[in-house]
Formats: structure tokens, sequence, C-alpha cells
């Protein structure tokens, strides 16, 4: 039987390498990378994305004119499609830029060990963005460019309603919320008081987590995200909306191409950072006006999501030198400069702190100046295989179907025989 | 004696000559089938009984304890319901409205090609176009469904934002979506009745509905369980309207649907060998509904035939 098993694999792989990426062609030879890599990309999207990519691509030629690179362009949510018929395949892409969570399921498995040091790593790039390269000691990716989320509210807003300052505790987010929320006579929400529905649930959700003192995994890989100071952040979100009726479920979603907190329909949010340019491109008066503010959620601690894109390289790649060339490139200053400004995200590189982009977008600034408070989701092998399941948990507490621990709770058992990853 | 031989013979070699020109002209059509779905048939059954790491490559026999601990998934039995109860509203009640188009559009009457024209176009057009327009009508502060409910004093739900609502709304959609294609079926199913019958049950006085009764549904049976069929597998495939109106399952997973959660396994937690498991299992209720069915028109093709 597993020699059937084993006939139809290789058939199987064989039928689905008809799609895969190339293969590198060529060891390099000497000192100077050469030949042939393929390169998977999830952040250079549409033209503008495309051009840039190719822009930097050059730049990469001249350094390594004998080295070519085959770019295989797709986005966040196709991603593991890629990847994954890649390594069915039996053809891993050379170079992968990929997200944070990424890392330690693939850490050596299908990404390369870099062989870099750690705390050399910390001179170049933020420490924070550092470590989400690396998984048990070794450094398997080098941060290109970080997506940060934090709070974000209306400075207007706040002074018609006699408030001062921004939330510093989970209590005084609640009263914030509650004192900015707007309503009609038939009490149809007008204002929210605090959106954190624009945002994915559970990117909002790890904030809260981690802002109440709480973790998702415990540091040998156990379920965290069910301790009782991880379910406050839970409950924050469904006492904001069943309880302080600060917002209503439908109010808006992710992806809404209307954002409550620029079309005057919120009062705080907890957004990403390349609202800027949204608020840019929509409202620009609001920036002229100093109409804007940024706080980082705190309540035990302060806390930052961040997110953000990583260069790695592929542990069965066959012309290595010439793809850790180009990841070397990829998280250098002048690439992460290039990718972060399209997409309004916050480099790596923190020599970047004094470049325009930086000093001109408020909230890269921000996240760059308050790295120390960021925190990352994933960091065991499983993560991927449950990252998916938080939405419905969470919702169902959001909705009322579950109390907050139930939830969470129920997420946690499940998620429990997968963390250690099959 | 001799002659008749070699007519034999002659006969032989334009047989065999056929038969190379036929399995010529099949070949791209076998090839095709093999390549694209025999092999991926094949490996998928053999992988649902595997655990196959993605990631090293190797392959290890489990039996049935992918199937065993799929059904101890709460998301995949709930996955499983929420298909039986898409496909229990979307095909009964598609079916009756074409039939009911069909029939109002095989009288004479003005623009009449226009109309059919209007029905059949949303099976033409994008799934992912469609239920992005209906994303709209579903707002649920400025979308067209909540405002003509303002307009009688209603405050509408947040028809996809809702676990209560979001089911209903992706059944809606699709409804409307499938009624072209079920309608157009059984106007060429109406047009295929003889007239002679109508025109005899005139001369007997036959009412209106009487005829419809009598004549066109009984003589439409053959065209219903074609539909039926064709329906049910559709719409245990659902994923498209789902996927784009209520991603990732919908709102506490209300509208998760089994291709959405074989998808999930593939390509969001690279567990192929619980993807295989899952697909052999929708495989398995798509081939007991085929056979049944089946059953049923051969049934009732025999009838009609004799």
């Amino acid at each position: 039987m597993r020699t059937a098993a084993a006939a139809v694999l290789a058939v199987a792989v064989l039928a689905s390498g008809c799609g895969g990426p190339a293969p590198s062609s060529g060891q390099g030879t000497g000192g100077e990378p050469q030949g042939e890599i393929s390169l998977v990309t999830p952040i250079f999207e549409g033209s503008d994305g495309q051009r840039v990519l190719e822009e930097q691509l050059a730049a990469f030629r001249k350094q390594y004119p004998k080295v070519r690179v085959r770019p295989d362009y797709t986005n966040y949510a196709k991603l593991n499609e890629k990847l994954t018929t890649s390594m069915v395949s039996g053809r891993a892409y050379d170079v992968m830029l990929l997200g944070i969570g990424w890392v330690p399921p693939f850490a050596g498995r299908l990404l390369a060990d870099l062989g870099m040091d750690r705390a050399e790593l910390a001179k170049t790039y933020s420490p924070r963005a550092v470590d989400a390269g690396v998984h048990d000691g070794k450094v398997y990716a080098l941060p290109v460019m970080l997506d940060m989320r934090f709070g974000i509210y209306r400075k207007d807003l706040f002074a018609a309603a006699g408030i001062t300052a921004p939330p510093r505790t989970f209590a005084e987010l609640r009263d914030h919320a509650r004192r900015l929320t707007v309503r009609d006579a038939s009490g149809k929400l007008q204002r929210a008081g605090m959106d954190v529905l624009s945002t994915d649930p559970r990117q909002v959700y790890e904030t809260l987590l981690w802002a109440a003192g709480g973790d998702l995994f415990t540091p040998d890989g156990k379920v965290a995200f069910n301790s009782p100071n991880a379910v406050r952040g839970l409950e924050l979100m469904t006492d904001l909306i069943r309880t302080d009726r600060a917002l209503d479920i439908g109010f808006t979603k992710v992806g809404d191409t209307s954002i409550p907190i620029i079309t005057d329909r919120a009062a705080m949010a907890l957004g990403h950072n390349n609202l800027w340019l949204e608020i840019q491109a929509q409202r620009p008066e609001l920036i002229a006006q100093d109409k804007i503010g940024t706080f980082v959620i705190t309540d035990e601690r302060p806390a930052m999501f961040q997110g953000g894109t990583l260069a790695s390289m592929s542990a069965s790649g066959k012309n290595k030198p010439a793809a850790l060339a180009l990841v070397k490139f990829l998280a250098s200053a002048d690439a992460s400069l290039a990718a972060s400004s399209q997409r309004g995200n916050v480099p790596a590189v923190r020599s970047l702190e004094s470049s325009s982009y930086v000093k001109e977008n408020a909230f890269v600034r921000f996240a760059m100046s308050n790295m120390d408070s960021a925190f990352s989701e994933g960091g065991v092998p499983g993560w991927l295989n449950i990252r998916n399941d938080f939405k419905a948990a969470i919702e169902s507490a959001l909705l009322g179907q579950k109390s907050p621990k139930e939830a969470l709770d129920e997420l946690a058992a499940r998620a429990a025989t997968q963390v250690s990853g099959r | 004696m001799t002659a008749v031989l070699e007519r034999r013979k002659a006969l032989r070699r334009k047989d065999r000559g056929r038969r190379r020109v036929a399995a010529l002209m099949l070949a791209p059509a076998v090839i095709h089938l093999v390549w694209w779905i025999g092999i991926p048939v094949v490996s998928t059954f053999v992988l649902a009984f595997l655990q196959y790491d993605i990631f090293a490559g190797t392959a290890e026999w489990v039996g049935f304890d992918n199937f065993a601990r799929i059904f101890s998934d709460d998301v995949w039995n709930a996955s499983i319901w929420h298909t039986l109860v898409y496909t229990f509203f979307t095909v009964p009640v598609a079916m009756v409205i074409a039939a009911v188009v069909a029939v109002l559009l095989n009288v004479k009457m003005r623009a009449r090609a226009w109309y059919r024209a209007a029905f059949f176009l949303p099976h033409v057009t994008a799934t992912v176009a469609i239920a992005l327009v209906w994303m709209w009508m579903f707002e649920p502060r400025i979308g067209l469904f909540n405002a003509l409910l303002e307009m009688v004093g209603v405050t509408g739900p947040a028809w996809l934002a809702d676990p209560d609502w979001a089911m209903t709304s992706v059944i809606v959609v699709s409804i409307w979506k499938g009624i072209g294609v079920k309608m157009l079926i059984y106007l060429a199913a109406l047009q295929s009745i003889p007239h002679e019958l109508y025109e005899a049950a005139d001369l007997d006085g036959a009412s209106g509905p009487r005829k419809f009764f009598s004549i066109t549904l009984p003589l439409l049976k053959p065209a219903t369980f074609f539909v039926f069929v064709v329906s049910m597998i559709d719409a245990f495939q659902v994923f498209d309207q789902v996927y784009i109106l209520t991603p990732d399952g919908g709102p506490a997973n209300s509208t998760t649907v089994m291709t959405y959660e074989i998808y999930q396994a593939a390509f969001g937690r690279f567990d192929i060998s619980t993807a295989s498991a899952q697909s052999v299992v929708l495989f398995g209720f798509l081939m007991v509904l085929t056979v049944i069915s089946r059953r049923l028109t051969g049934k009732d093709d025999s009838h009609v035939s004799s």
C-alpha cells in the first residue's frame, strides 16, 4: 500500500509540477552569484507595485549582473496557495517574501537558516523586527517592512466632547468611547465611539490581549490566549459593542471603502499605519488642521500589533548564493524604503527614521518611535493551523453567542492539538 | 473461397484502421481526462488515508484517522449542515421560480426574447461581479434593502454580518443567479411538448390550469429531474458566492460550507490529507445523490419512452 501511495504521490507531484515555479538555474561559482532564481512576493500588488519591484530588481541587477530574478506576484490572501503548490510540486521558490507568522511553521523545513547573527542585525533593524525572523535562535528571514496597528483618534471630536487626552487604560478607553458615541433619536448609530471592526478581528484582539498583559502562547509553546489577562482583551471588545454600545455589528467591516475614522463616523479606532495614505487621499484637511492623533493601546502595558513582510530563502533552493544576495538586497535600506513608501508601511531599517518619507508620514513616525511596544503574532510551528480559527471565536463573543471566556476556551481546546504542528 | 478470405482480410484491415483513427481522435480527450481528473481523483483518495507532510514530502499510512478527525471537528460538521441547508433552499425554490418563469415566457408576448435574455443574464455574468453588486445592496447603512425597509419604518439587519441573516442572504443571491439556466432547460422542454396535446385538451374544454397540471407538468418531469440533479451537484459545490459575500466562513462560521473548509484545510493550514478526506466525503455525498437521482431519472425516462 505504501508503494502504491508513493507512486500516486510521485505522479501527483509530477502532474502538479507543470504549473510550479521554475527551478533555479546553476550554482553560484566562485564569489559572484549567478543564474536564475524565482521570487514570490505578496506585497508588490497592481501595476504600481510591479513598477516598484521592477525598479528594485533593476538596481539588484546592477549589483549582480549575472543573476536573473523571475518574480511571481500575488497577495497575502493567495500567498499560501502559491506556497502549497510550489511545495507539493517540489519546486519551492528560491526567495519568498512572507508574513511574520509564517516563519516558525516554515523554519528549517521550507526556509533556510540565513546564518546571520541576531545581535548584529539588531544594529540595522529594530530588535523586535529582527526577532520576527528568528526561530530557535537561528535567523530565517530579514525584515523588509512592518505593518503596525495602534490607536487613532480624532482630536476635533475629542475636544468637542471635552476629552483632553487619549485613553491610558481600558477603563478610560471604554469611558471615552461611551462619551464619543452618537446615536440619533431612533437609536441608530451615527458615530462610533471606538471602531474595532475595520481591522481584522484577530489582530484587534491580539493587540488588546497584549495590552492586558496576556500572551498568545507560553514560552514553551502552550496555548495562553485564554488566560485571564488574555480574556480581558476580548472582554473589552465585547463590552464596547454589547454593553457600552459604542459600536454596532455591521456598522463597518474590514475592507470597507468608507473608513469611519476618516468620514467622521468614528472618534477612535484601532487602525493600520497605512491609513495615513488614505487620509491624505480622501481628506487631507484632517492632516492640515491637525485633527488626527495617535496613541498606543495601553492597560497593563502599552501594545502595538506588529505585522510585516520578511525576506527569506528556500532550504531546498539550488542557487543559494544568488538567493541570499536577493534576500539581503530586499531587506536593504533602499528596497525597504521603496516597498514601504508604496504601501504606506513602516520601513524595517532603523536608519530610515531620518528619511523624508518617515518624517512626512506621522503614522509611520509614530510607529517607529514606539517599536518597544510592538508585539507579533505566531511564534509556534502550528500557528498557521489555527490562525484562521480566531475570527469565528471572536465573532461568537461579539455576537453574544458565547461569553469571551467560553469562546476562547473552546478555541484553545481546538488549538491545543494543532499548535505543536504536525 | 479465396475471394471471401481476401474480403474478410480487407474488412479487418479497414476495421483496424478505423480503430486507430478512433483511438487517435479520442486520445486528446482521454489524456486530458486522465491528467486533470483521473490522477487528481486517485491521488485525493490515496492522500485521504495518509498523513502527508507537505514540508517534509513524507507520507504515512493512517487508515481512517483523517476521517475520524474531520468528523470530530465541529466546524466541519457545521459546514456539512450549512451545505445541506443551502442546497435544501436554493434547489427547489430556484426550480419552482424557473419553471414558472419558463411557462410565462413560453407564450407569445412582446419583447419575449429580451425577457428571456434578462433572466439568463445572471448565469453568464461573473459571480464575483454579481456578489459585489449584491454586497452593496445588502450594505446595512446605505444599501438598497435597508433603504426600502426604512421607508416602511423597519430597521433592516446587517445582512451579511448577522449570523441569523448571512446564510439567507447568500441563498437569495444563489437563487437569483441560478434561475436563468434552469429556465432555459425548462423552456427547451416546454417547446418539445407536442402542440396536438393542447389542441386535444382545448377540444375537450380543458381549462388553463387543468392543461398545466395534466399536460405540461407531467411532461416536464424528465427535465425536472435533470435540473434537480445538476442543481444539487452545483449546490454542494458552492464556493465563490459564499467566499465573496461572507469571507472567512461568515460571521461566527455561520456560512462556512464544505468546499470552503476543504480550501481552508489545503491552502490555509497546508493540511492536504485533511482536505483530501473532506473531499472524499463531499464526493460521497455527490455520488449518493447522483445515484439516487439517476435511478429516479432512469425510471422516468423509460416510462416516457414506453
